[in-house]
């Protein structure tokens, strides 16, 4: 079976030293959703230009449904749909003439592209602005126009560079459904993001990148297996802390505004006999939450910060991942 | 797509767009022309009176000149189009549609071109209301536009040339004014005979000149191959030299 991607060592060097990718390795099946999770600047955009063609390598080699995006970058473009992190519009064209455009270049004829274009501005939301110039679209509309024109002849893998930052929730499920859609007509569609949650929801693997290389790889529930974490939040009296502390060791607990948290080492499995051991050991229970294992915390565990820390300040991502992180040692170092 | 295809629907994209931003796209080639020929025919026609000056008509020695200066006046705005296509992403996002980058350059050329033709039009005709005769007829006027096609792509290929080179969407406007020393240095106003020597040494080396003697041999005549030969020639060079040099800072700042 042909995989639809692969990547062997990639690396790749800009000008002054940067080294943007720092060999990335992995291989994406036909029909499946690939999800490459990563913070800014994590290399997720030179990943991607790469794999489309537009960026060479350094060293190392990719390919897409078997055609090296090298050598054989022409038959490379042919198979493949991109839409790029900025929206990449021409001003003075309308929605329509974009879709149509492309359509044409992408070899069909003026009759197809126009119903294409047609189909397109209908189901991306775009139909009541179809004839009006980009200069005067949203952000949000200039994404779903950008993401339209990857789709226009249908492609066997479609590259997604961020495809819902800055849309609204509706414009983001829109995307998602049509995400899904192209994986049911049977694409491949690799999607960077930087949000947990698209993610979790569309891909069926997960590649988290950080600093140019793949920290981890795996389905959602695989990663979260490996390297999540289960909580167990108690609402108790303040002197039941120590109780807790003593009954639960050498499980790691904090306290935060009348909650403890304990991060159960044995994962989900040991769930019971934690609160078993609790019970036993009179702990008046006022409150309770079981937190399963989320990507959020697997991105922490591998990556030192939290996602969504890279996205505000820094300042505020670092109390965040602290306080979030309660119990789980974190930091730059990791 | 074949590639000629994709130049043609570049180039469509291109004039449509210019139809949304007329002043700029067509109407300024015309205006600066339009001005120079009707101020400099109305005021200073008694130059004609100059011994040596080799013909009374000044309208008409003014037009072919004028002609080739609408190619200068108007230029850039498909240069700075050119490198605004690719710091947007349009161009990436055109490549990612496998069209081949040179088909977006070769188009954004060839509209440079397009946008002079209206403007030459007009101005042949402004040229005809002041007096000028076209003794070489419709032979000469055709050659005339071939001239100024070539001409237009020549000279714009400069304004190319610094704009991909700098990158900057804004070094074209800023060696627009070039048209104006270029004009003084040459056969516009007044025969080479009547120039200071330092200005006809300059001139000689002015290609503006060489299109200049061209078109007046085109219009006015007498139309012999010596003028033209050496125009066509120029142009060509000048066209050769400026998509070579700016080929490579396409590429440069395709930034891979």
């Amino acid at each position: 079976m042909t995989l639809a991607i692969e990547a062997e060592e990639l690396t790749r060097d800009f000008a002054g030293g940067v080294r943007a990718l720092d060999g990335v390795t992995f291989a994406v099946d036909e029909g499946e959703i690939f999800g490459y999770l990563g913070r800014n600047g994590a290399g997720k955009s030179t990943t991607v230009r790469i794999l489309t063609t537009l960026l060479r390598a350094t060293s190392g080699r990719a390919a897409v449904l078997g055609h090296d995006v090298r050598t054989d970058a022409g038959a490379v473009r042919k198979v493949f749909g991109a839409a790029l992190q900025d929206a990449a519009l021409d001003e003075l064209m309308t929605g329509r003439e974009h879709l149509e455009m492309a359509g044409r270049l992408v070899g069909l004829g003026k009759t197809k592209a126009k119903e294409r274009a047609a189909e397109l501005l209908e189901s991306f939301g775009l139909k009541a602005a179809a004839d009006r110039i980009a200069a005067g679209y949203s952000g949000g509309m200039r994404r779903r126009l950008d993401v339209a024109m990857a789709m226009v002849r249908r492609p066997q893998v479609l590259f997604l560079d961020e495809p819902t930052t800055g849309l609204d929730p509706q414009g983001r499920r829109a995307v998602w459904e049509l995400v899904k859609e192209l994986r049911d007509g049977g694409s491949t569609v690799f999607l960077t993001t930087q949000y947990l949650a698209e993610a979790d929801e569309l891909a069926s693997r997960v590649a988290v990148v950080h600093d140019g290389r793949i920290a981890a790889i795996g389905t959602s529930k695989e990663l979260k297996d490996r390297l999540g974490t289960t909580t167990i939040r108690l609402k108790v009296a303040p002197e039941d802390h120590r109780r807790i502390r003593d009954a639960v060791h050498p499980d790691p607990v904090a306290e935060d505004d009348g909650w403890s948290e304990v991060t159960v080492l044995g994962g989900e499995a040991a769930v019971p006999s934690v609160m078993a051991r609790l019970v036993g050991a009179g702990v008046n229970i006022d409150g309770l939450a079981i937190c399963p294992p989320s990507l959020e915390d697997v991105f922490v565990e591998l990556t030192g910060t939290e996602i969504e820390a890279s996205a505000g300040g820094t300042d505020v991502g670092k109390i965040t991942a602290v306080r979030r992180g309660l119990g789980v040692p974190t930091g730059p170092g990791r | 797509m074949t590639p000629f295809a994709q130049v043609r629907l570049l180039l469509f994209r291109s004039l449509r767009e210019g139809a949304r931003n007329p002043v700029l796209a067509y109407a300024l080639p015309v205006i600066i022309p339009f001005a120079v020929l009707v101020l400099v025919a109305k005021t200073l026609y008694r130059v004609t009176d100059l011994p040596g000056f080799p013909t009374s008509n000044y309208a008409e020695w003014m037009t072919p000149a004028i002609i080739m200066l609408t190619a200068m006046t108007g230029v850039g705005y498909a240069a700075t189009s050119l490198v605004i296509d690719i710091q947007s992403g349009f161009l990436d996002r055109l490549r990612l549609l496998d069209v081949r980058p040179t088909a977006l350059l070769l188009s954004r050329v060839l509209f440079d071109v397009a946008r002079v033709l209206p403007a030459g039009a007009v101005l042949l005709v402004v040229g005809l209301v002041l007096g000028t005769n076209l003794n070489e007829g419709v032979a000469g006027v055709l050659l005339l536009f071939g001239l100024l096609v070539l001409w237009a792509a020549a000279y714009g290929g400069l304004y190319f040339v610094v704009a991909l080179t700098t990158r900057n969407a804004q070094a074209p406007l800023a060696l627009a004014p070039l048209f104006l020393p270029l004009q003084f240095l040459s056969t516009q106003f007044v025969p080479e005979s009547l120039l200071p020597g330092w200005v006809q040494a300059i001139s000689a080396w002015n290609p503006f000149t060489y299109m200049i003697d061209a078109g007046r041999a085109m219009t006015t005549g007498p139309l012999t191959a010596a003028p033209v030969v050496k125009a066509v020639a120029v142009a060509t060079g000048m066209l050769v030299v400026t998509q070579v040099l700016s080929r490579r800072a396409y590429r440069r700042a395709m930034g891979d």
